[in-house]
């Protein structure tokens, strides 16, 4: 018991790590935790105007729009009601996984892996951010925009340009942070510095981005 | 840090976004399946917490394996999903909120 607690005091007592991960590793996770309340602050008020207006009802430009009727458009196609974001979805979420198999090509100090692995995900991003694009650019030909909605409600104009768009900020940075990394790896400075740690980090903020996305992906495209 | 060799780590990082891509699918066949035959039949409250469920499994798969929470302390853990009970009661509140100001809304019309 004595030892126990002396061993507790000596590991909170400084120059240790007693949740075992690096200082830069749980600061990426408090930046991350303090981003979800900036998301969570979004999508809870967009649930509290949304659940302000009356529910859909057709022909009823009052009530909130449906999602089926508001998503049905890709590149080269109508009338198909969630392929499109499905498939952003997925690019996503492909992406993701890209990211761990650089973070573990990292592990195993193999920089052609990493970098081979970080080309994918830095493409799976920009798929997906130039998806987004299209997707704006053909919502705000039908009239959607920050004050008017052919569909419904203007209020869901204004959420789903301003939260999607803080999301697609989110990717564009995290794209912009890859590609970063990716000259950083290929000129070898994480292989001198003898860990991969930055891609690690990276990654967390990467598959924050994914996870951030299943949410907005649920509040607008399911519900 | 996980103890699994590189190829079994490997091979559940897949396996994870095979689970991630069919809850996905299922989620848009659920909802384009209500759509378009059960509209007028089934409440919306329904499929509504089936997407709700399926996204904190989503979420779940997304933060234990990718983010590597499931591998890290105890004490890590907790740290970083304890806040997250705030948000809890912030979606009831808000939620609650909203409906009282459609109330007014329509007692005022």
């Amino acid at each position: 018991m004595e030892t126990t607690v002396q061993n507790a005091k000596e590991l909170w007592n400084g120059g240790d790590s007693p949740f075992k991960v690096s200082y830069g590793k749980i600061m990426i996770w408090y930046f991350l935790i303090s981003d979800t309340f900036t998301f969570a602050g979004l999508l809870i008020s967009y649930g509290a105007v949304r659940t302000s207006q009356p529910s859909h009802k057709e022909g009823d430009l009052t009530s909130w729009p449906d999602p089926n009727e508001v998503f049905s458009a890709g590149p080269g196609f109508h009338h198909a009601p969630l392929v499109f974001v499905t498939f952003m979805t997925f690019t996503l979420i492909v992406s993701s996984v890209t990211m761990v198999r650089a973070v573990q090509e990292g592990h195993y100090m193999n920089k052609a892996g990493v970098a081979k692995w970080l080309v994918w995900t830095i493409i799976g991003g920009l798929i997906f951010v130039l998806s987004q694009a299209w997707e704006w650019t053909h919502l705000i030909h039908e009239g959607m925009n920050l004050k008017s909605n052919p569909f419904g409600a203007s209020s869901f104009g204004a959420l789903f340009f301003l939260i999607t768009g803080f999301h697609g900020l989110h990717v564009s940075v995290g794209v912009l942070m890859n590609t970063w990394a990716l000259i950083s790896t290929q000129r070898g400075v994480f292989h001198r510095r003898g860990h991969y740690e930055m891609i690690e980090k990276l990654g967390l903020y990467w598959h924050f981005v994914d996870l951030v996305w299943v949410y907005v992906f649920l509040a607008f495209y399911l519900l | 840090m996980s103890t699994l060799s590189p190829d079994a780590a490997r091979q559940r990082v897949w396996k994870v976004c095979r689970i991630l891509g069919y809850v996905t699918i299922f989620e848009v066949a659920a909802a384009l399946i209500y759509f378009y035959f059960f509209k007028e039949d089934v409440p919306k409250l329904l499929v509504s917490s089936l997407f709700i469920i399926l996204s904190a499994l989503k979420a779940y798969f997304i933060m234990s394996e990718f983010m590597h929470l499931k591998y890290e302390l105890k004490a890590m853990t907790l740290t970083i999903l304890t806040p997250f009970l705030f948000l809890v009661w912030g979606v009831i509140a808000f939620l609650w909120e909203g409906e009282y100001w459609l109330s007014l809304k329509e007692l005022w019309r």
